[in-house]
């Protein structure tokens, strides 16, 4: 203890397993993003078989997050860690909630779909359910990138982002309501929970940037919300 | 103050007075009152060498203040600025002021020995005198020429220190019958019977197992709403479970081999254990240097 020393064994296998924790996360993410691909692929092209692997693939995620859990659980009872360290394990088990719960909406979806057998859309609401997808899969892709970059402002950044996506989500609203007319009332209510289920995915894109924020900074914004009331 | 002892309060309260005549807290309004001791440009130097650089920090009443850092920091050596007790060092030279109640202790007129009664200190090893656990309470007193009920003082002070129930029945035997963590609080006990209102600890827990430093560290956090409590600990779950203040000091290692400590950050412990400001502090609590 009384030479500056470099850090010990023991510490650095804390930090290998502090960063495979993190690159789990980074891990759960992705597998949740690649079952939305599928699911939107489902949706836009009339994929049933894509829709019922987009279920079946939520037990492996399902079991990532479990692991990913077990591993954050164990770390900070064994090596009770500290400040930066201590934020980020707690912003990893927020994270990974968020990306467990997106994943459940993936799977509610395409279990809408098989439901519905498939929509078969207008051009026009095809185009517009195209370009939410499209908003919402790549904005928590960017949710995603920023576990993984640890980006301080990750959450402000994001959060703007999202306003895309909710005026898609409105925009879709608008037009479904014209044309649910011509559709069985089953399918407009189930095509409403689609455009539900995209914002709250992009909601937790938003959440995980926060959550990256907090682990950078210590700050995160919703605690300021809550002090100032 | 050496030629007549003041006597003991009957009710313990925290001293007010000053170490030297005129001087006292009323005659310094404007102070902050919840500053215990205030230290401004505080170096120790052993003989030629600079054990402590330039320190400036305020100790706030009633709050427990750990002072942490890997050895060699200066921690213990500053703790024991605070009651001179680097003087009893041959060769130690202290710079600066520590003002205690708005009077610098290391003033020209001030008895050292009237600091350590009101500055009261538990060292690393508990280390009770050989006699009876009843003398080890009332020697100190019995020296400051106590004048009240010696029993009474011995019995309040046990009580304090959450012995007393444990030694009520064997007050004549042998300190050295206790376990290692009843030692420990009969040298609480001790320093509390000579009513100081400071207590120092340098790492009172380390000699001790987990339940034994659970009562102290319970009994820590009883004794601030009477006494200022500054504690040296090498053990960080131990700071960041008591104190409510936490000092980060490290060392500073130059070519020639001299090693100065230096305070790098003093914040309240939740900062320092969530989101320290400095670099170094981050480095040294994550367990990544030092």
């Amino acid at each position: 203890m009384t030479e500056p020393r470099p850090p010990s064994e023991i510490r650095h296998r804390f930090e290998a397993e502090l960063g495979a924790i993190q690159r789990g996360a980074v891990a759960l993410g992705s597998l949740v993003l690649e079952n939305a691909g599928r699911l939107v692929e489902a949706l836009l092209e009339v994929r049933l078989d894509l829709a019922q692997q987009a279920i079946d693939a939520d037990d492996q995620v399902d079991r990532a997050y479990i692991d990913l859990e077990r591993r954050i659980f164990r770390l900070i009872a064994l090596q009770q860690p500290v400040a930066g360290d201590l934020r980020l394990l707690i912003s990893i088990i927020r994270i990974a909630h968020e990306i467990e719960r997106s994943g459940d909406l993936v799977v509610n979806c395409a279990k809408g779909i098989l439901r519905q057998q498939g929509f078969h859309l207008s051009n026009r609401l095809q185009g517009l359910l195209a370009r939410l997808c499209r908003s919402t899969l790549d904005l928590f892709g960017r949710g995603i990138d920023s576990v993984s970059s640890l980006a301080p402002d990750a959450g402000a950044r994001l959060d703007r982002e999202d306003d895309t996506v909710d005026d898609l989500v409105g925009e879709f609203y608008t037009l479904l309501a014209v044309e649910a007319e011509a559709m069985h009332v089953d399918t407009a209510i189930e095509l409403s929970r689609v455009g539900r289920y995209m914002e709250r995915i992009a909601d937790h894109a938003v959440n995980i940037g926060e959550h990256v924020g907090f682990a950078v900074t210590g700050i995160f914004p919703r605690h300021g919300e809550i002090d100032e009331e | 103050m050496t030629e007549q002892p003041r006597p003991i309060p009957a009710t313990r309260s925290v001293p007010t007075g000053a170490l030297v005549p005129g001087n006292s807290r009323a005659a310094d309004p404007g102070r902050p009152e919840s500053f215990i001791f205030d230290v401004e440009g505080l170096k120790v130097f052993y003989g030629s060498f600079q054990a402590v650089a330039e320190t400036s920090m305020q100790i706030r009443e009633h709050e427990i203040t750990a002072l942490i850092g890997p050895s060699g920091c200066g921690k213990t050596t500053v703790l024991r600025c605070f009651n001179r007790m680097n003087d009893l060092i041959e060769g130690a030279r202290v710079e600066g002021t520590i003002r205690y109640h708005g009077a610098d202790i290391y003033g020209e007129k001030v008895d050292p020995v009237e600091v350590r009664r009101r500055i009261g200190m538990v060292f690393q090893k508990p280390n009770p005198f050989p006699k009876s656990i009843y003398d080890n309470i009332a020697f100190g007193p019995r020296i400051a020429g106590h004048k009240g009920n010696m029993d009474d003082l011995v019995e309040e002070s046990l009580a304090r220190a959450a012995l007393w129930d444990e030694v009520r029945d064997k007050l004549r035997q042998s300190a050295y019958a206790l376990s290692g963590g009843q030692q420990q609080r009969l040298c609480i006990a001790r320093a509390i019977a000579t009513s100081p209102d400071v207590l120092l600890m340098d790492e009172p827990c380390s000699s001790l197992d987990p339940i034994a430093t659970l009562r102290i560290e319970e009994l820590m956090i009883e004794l601030k709403r009477d006494y200022s409590i500054i504690i040296v600990t090498h053990n960080m779950q131990q700071a960041a479970r008591v104190s409510d203040r936490t000092a980060f000091f490290t060392v500073d290692v130059k070519e020639t081999g001299m090693r100065t400590g230096r305070l790098v950050e003093f914040d309240t412990t939740d900062v320092i254990f969530t989101n320290p400001r400095q670099k170094q502090t981050e480095d040294y609590i994550t367990g990544r240097f030092g």
